[in-house]
């Protein structure tokens, strides 16, 4: 489109010359941007932002939820430090969320390709019966699992005594050693149906040309997953990765509800911490809500590297 | 490539475009005035203590889920003859449901006028939050209520809240599984109730069903075997506080850990007891694999609901055992539901005119009996029909204390549970335990 | 000959489905295998919602020691559930919100999403950037400084408050997906209404919007779930029980140390009814947008 052509449709009042059709887009451009950003924007200054700046605040005080908060400087974080339970829950809220991190995004996609090989009406009941577990809340699937994995009681142990597999029934959530990994499980159940839709749409939208050419050039199937698929995934996972790093960072419901943090803080996160810290039954008479919102601060930056994760793999996708 | 969108429609509506602009902004602006205006309107029908038809609003909140479905009743009646007060009920699932929400309200300055205080009873009355129902309620009405709930929820002479439940521990057990072990009676000490589960425990059946999980609940067992190793029932209160000379290495605490241990090594518990949670050790009782079951007074109503109706019928109680023969039963006795009345409230008068009412003594034996609950005041207590009931709250002259109520105090369940895991020796876990507290003091 | 095969094949494959499988079936033992497995990982995922609703369906005092399959079913804790939780007034509650929030967040994270992937404007990436740190905080850690706003702006205690909280912490991450699917849209088409003479927004509107359609099918699935299910914000938020969405209120039947499972379970298994039935709609235009997403002309 020459400019020539371009001045026909130049709007009343502007000048009659190509560079200033070209700057009046300009402005309109930005001016749109704006508008269209504006009602987000807004929403998200008054209800998140400031939000998110006063709990920051409060990382630097000692606040019991009334009355004023008293300004104590870096003295949480110091606490922090030298906190046993916050070093395990750190050391734990790391581990859960590279474990599912990883099992989240990896499983889901070989389920995904797994699908490719069945015939098509299998496929659309397989994908709607993985998604429902999404449909309940953590909430939900928590209460669920913890009448599963009940020691005396729950189908878990009672399938595996039926099975003759007794030593394995063990008591999940209050041996330090399994609750943690009994918890990931819950956290993938929950999890696969909704990775594995992303990544089937993304196999499936890969142009067929180039399975095409990769065969021409004599790939066999493994190598076409390898060097045609795989490469195409690549900015999906990058999202998939780092939604996933920076679910594992804040996870809060799923663990509160099956174990509370226990035993004797075996599964106690920071998600969890900062909860029982500020609200919780078994915390004690006084809320340390100044204390706990140094964990959030903590969570918050182990967060952003989660984001600096994704933005990296995206940049190395694309090129 | 070929344009989607055509010269045609464009080139026409072209007239449009520039006021297309003005238009967005303009709907946007009206969007963001109705915004406003939505959002006064909302403030000004977002209730308040008082509205302006004079009625004054009294906020009910707790997590006493027992009178979910008879509470209702007793606050229409309560309405009917007060015409000029509403009743805001709300009763959540559970503490951790309840606490955020009451944490919210305190922090904001908008304090229910009637609260579950939980824990907090003593700090929220320090911080002028919750009123001195002494002096607003006087001290005859105080009078009938057991001294330990009176204790728990008092301090410098101020009574910050009062007990609307009282609550024994005791131990359930099922005769039959009795009979086939051969167990005659019931113990009256530990040793005897140690030398009970070695029969027990030879027919295949756990002893005593028991939850150590979370830690908070093994308190529930340990606090009580301070004071029977002391006979002081004061003695943990000051513990509780961290007073002058009070540490979780004292030695009768270590006594009391050593007993503790005592219990745990001679296989009393079922396995696992820090793996199993307060409703799988009452299923384990109610599905009859354990004979026993220590656990407080909210079970009778619970074995109502989920145990089958033969069983029911059957089962018993008995008395905590004492540490030795003819000492006392000390029996842990903490009242955990109790009400506490904002101070700050507009609507405080209507609010004490409502906790007169619910404890008027016909109102509140009602309720009780209607809800299988054990009352906090003697007068209650005498007409409670429950025999379960009736049983339990006779040892409440032999209360003692088994709640942590000062800060810090709670993070004492976690080194416990290695007592009943057999992970740690007393005097280790004695010290483990002091440091946990002054940990979580902050 | 190569040639003409490698033609021959090439048309088999572009009278393939775009939605499909790839064109050479798979050997029938890899796929029985790949079925095989598939099936298990199903039923692993569907039996605890199984045992909700078989839950649901027994007398009380068999859930612990009745046999896993129960010889005795009662429908009679629905009408419970129906009754006792005042089930109908909360599930018209969480409807009209969580309605109300998908639209609010597909509005305004389609405006944005748009805005951040086509448009040119200054601080572009900063205001991105600070967007996303909405993502990034728990939220248990902003009940109390929000409880605090709403205060201040007078909206506590207000579905009105729930509702602009809901959108205003929700539309970010619906911004980040409309964004992705909008840069998968090429430059030319904006390029070219513009240079028809289209403003900005009739852009938006006529040109790109109507191929959105399966972007805003996922915003919607997704919205709708978690806003459904929302529980933390809501109990604290409101006060007056008459107000409550339909999750608190559900689980207010948990109690301390009795919960009566089959009244529980009978009401998660109704409010989980109008989530499938919106993600059965939205399931076709679900997987069969994000393709054509990601298909090129």
């Amino acid at each position: 489109m020459s400019s020539q052509t371009a001045s026909h449709r130049i709007p009343r009042g502007s000048l009659a010359s190509g560079g200033a059709h070209l700057w009046r887009l300009q402005r309109s451009e930005r001016l749109a941007g704006y508008l269209f950003a504006l009602p987000i924007t807004v929403l998200f200054a008054v209800f998140v932002g400031w939000p998110i700046v006063f709990a920051i605040y409060l990382g630097f005080t000692s606040w019991s939820g009334f009355g004023t908060p008293t300004f104590t400087g870096f003295a949480n974080y110091a606490r922090m430090w030298n906190d046993p339970v916050a070093r395990q829950a750190f050391v734990t809220t790391i581990l859960y969320a590279v474990a599912t991190t990883v099992l989240q995004t990896v499983i889901p996609l070989a389920i995904a390709v797994l699908l490719n090989y069945v015939w098509r009406g299998l496929s659309v009941v397989i994908r709607t019966i993985l998604f429902i577990p999404g449909i309940v809340s953590f909430v939900v699937s928590g209460v669920l699992w913890k009448l599963i994995y009940d020691p005396n009681l729950g189908t878990l142990n009672k399938a595996l005594r039926g099975l003759g597999l007794d030593s394995l029934a063990t008591n999940w959530l209050s041996n330090s050693a399994t609750v943690v990994p009994a918890i990931i499980v819950v956290s993938l159940w929950g999890a696969i149906g909704t990775n594995m839709l992303i990544y089937f749409a993304g196999i499936q939208g890969v142009d067929p040309s180039f399975y095409e050419a990769a065969s021409i050039d004599g790939a066999g199937r493994w190598q076409q997953f390898r060097f045609v698929t795989i490469p195409s995934l690549r900015v999906v996972t990058a999202i998939v990765v780092s939604l996933n790093l920076m679910n594992g960072f804040k996870v809060f419901d799923i663990i509160y509800v099956m174990t509370g943090g226990g035993p004797s803080h075996a599964s106690e996160v920071f998600g969890t911490y900062l909860y029982s810290l500020a609200f919780g039954s078994t915390a004690g008479s006084i809320p340390q809500l100044g204390y706990g919102s140094a964990f959030s601060v903590v969570v918050m930056l182990l967060c952003g590297v989660a984001v600096a994760v994704q933005v990296v793999l995206t940049r190395r996708a694309q090129r | 490539m070929h344009s989607i969108t055509g010269a045609g429609p464009f080139g026409s509506a072209f007239a449009r475009a520039t006021l297309d602009r003005r238009t967005l902004l303009k709907a946007g602006v009206a969007g963001l005035g109705a915004a406003a205006t939505a959002s006064l309107l909302a403030a000004c029908s977002g209730g308040s203590a008082s509205s302006s038809s004079g009625k004054a609003t009294v906020r009910l909140w707790s997590w006493y889920t027992e009178q979910k479905d008879t509470l209702p009743k007793v606050i229409q009646d309560f309405e009917d003859k007060h015409r000029n007060i509403k009743v805001n009920l709300r009763i959540f699932g559970t503490p951790d449901q309840y606490l955020p929400a009451l944490t919210a309200a305190v922090s904001g300055g908008d304090v229910p006028e009637i609260f579950a205080p939980h824990v907090r009873a003593i700090t929220y009355g320090k911080q002028g939050i919750s009123a001195d129902l002494k002096k607003e309620l006087g001290s005859d009405f105080l009078k009938d209520f057991f001294p330990a709930e009176n204790e728990e929820y008092s301090d410098g002479g101020k009574q910050y809240a009062i007990g609307w439940e009282a609550q024994t521990f005791g131990i359930f057990y099922n005769p039959d599984l009795f009979a086939a072990a051969g167990v005659d009676g019931e113990p009256e000490t530990w040793d005897d109730l140690i030398a009970v589960a070695q029969k027990i425990n030879a027919t295949g059946k756990s002893s005593v069903a028991f939850s150590a999980n979370p830690g908070t609940s093994a308190l529930d067992f340990f606090l009580p075997l301070i004071t029977q190793v002391t006979d002081d029932p004061t003695y943990f209160l000051k513990l509780d506080q961290l007073e002058k000379g009070y540490k979780w290495t004292n030695d009768p605490v270590v006594k009391a850990l050593e007993l503790n241990d005592k219990i745990v090594k001679a296989n009393v518990f079922q396995k696992g007891t820090t793996g199993t949670s307060g409703d799988q050790a009452t299923q384990l009782f109610y599905t009859e694999a354990a004979a026993m079951l220590f656990a407080g007074s909210w079970i009778p109503a619970g074995l109502i609901q989920n145990a089958t109706p033969d069983f029911v019928k059957k089962y018993k109680i008995m008395r905590t055992p004492a540490i030795k023969s003819g000492a006392r039963h000390w029996t842990a006795d903490q009242a955990g539901a109790g009400f506490a009345v904002s101070e700050t409230s507009k609507a405080k008068d209507a609010a004490l005119e409502l906790v007169k009412y619910l404890y008027s003594p016909d109102v509140y034996s009602k309720l009780m009996n209607d809800s299988s609950s054990m009352p906090a005041t003697r007068s209650a207590v005498e007409r409670v029909t429950s025999p379960q009931i009736k049983q339990m709250a006779s040892w409440l002259p032999d209360g003692c204390p088994h709640i942590p109520f000062g800060a810090g105090s709670s993070a004492a369940g976690d080194p416990l549970t290695k007592i009943f895991d057999q992970k740690a020796s007393p005097a280790e876990v004695a010290k483990q335990m002091q440091t946990a507290v002054l940990n979580a003091r902050g | 000959m190569t040639t003409t095969m490698a033609r021959t094949r090439l048309s088999h494959a572009d009278r393939a489905p775009l939605i499909g499988q790839r064109r050479r079936r798979p050997a029938p033992l890899a796929r029985s295998f790949a079925a095989f497995i598939l099936i298990a990982i199903a039923a692993f995922t569907v039996f605890p919602l199984i045992w909700l609703v078989l839950t649901s369906l027994r007398p009380q005092n068999t859930i612990f020691t009745g046999p896993i399959f129960p010889t005795h079913l009662t429908a009679a804790a629905y009408p419970k559930a129906w009754v006792s939780t005042g089930f109908a007034v909360h599930f018209v509650n969480s409807l009209w919100i969580t309605t109300a929030t998908v639209v609010g967040v597909v509005v305004f994270a389609s405006l944005a999403g748009y805005a951040f992937a086509k448009l040119r404007f200054p601080f572009k990436n900063v205001l991105y950037v600070a967007l996303l740190a909405t993502l990034m905080m728990p939220a248990t850690s902003l009940i109390i400084p929000l409880y605090l706003q709403l205060r201040s702006i007078g909206l506590l205690d207000s579905q009105l408050g729930l509702l602009i909280l809901y959108i205003s912490s929700s539309a970010p991450f619906s911004m980040f997906l409309m964004r992705a699917f909008f840069e998968t849209l090429p430059d030319e088409l904006v390029q070219a209404a513009r240079v028809d003479g289209a403003s900005e927004f009739q852009v938006f509107r006529r040109v790109v919007l109507p191929l959105a359609r399966p972007g805003m099918a996922t915003v919607i699935i997704f919205q709708f779930l978690q806003t459904w299910n929302e529980f933390l914000y809501a109990n604290t938020v409101l006060q007056d029980t008459g107000k409550l969405p339909l999750q608190p209120v559900l689980f207010s039947l948990m109690g301390q140390y009795n919960t009566d499972w089959p009244t529980l379970t009978a009401g998660l298994t109704m409010s989980i009814a109008p989530v499938v039935l919106v993600y059965v709609w939205m399931q076709r235009q679900f997987v069969a947008g994000l393709t054509l997403g990601a298909v090129k002309s």
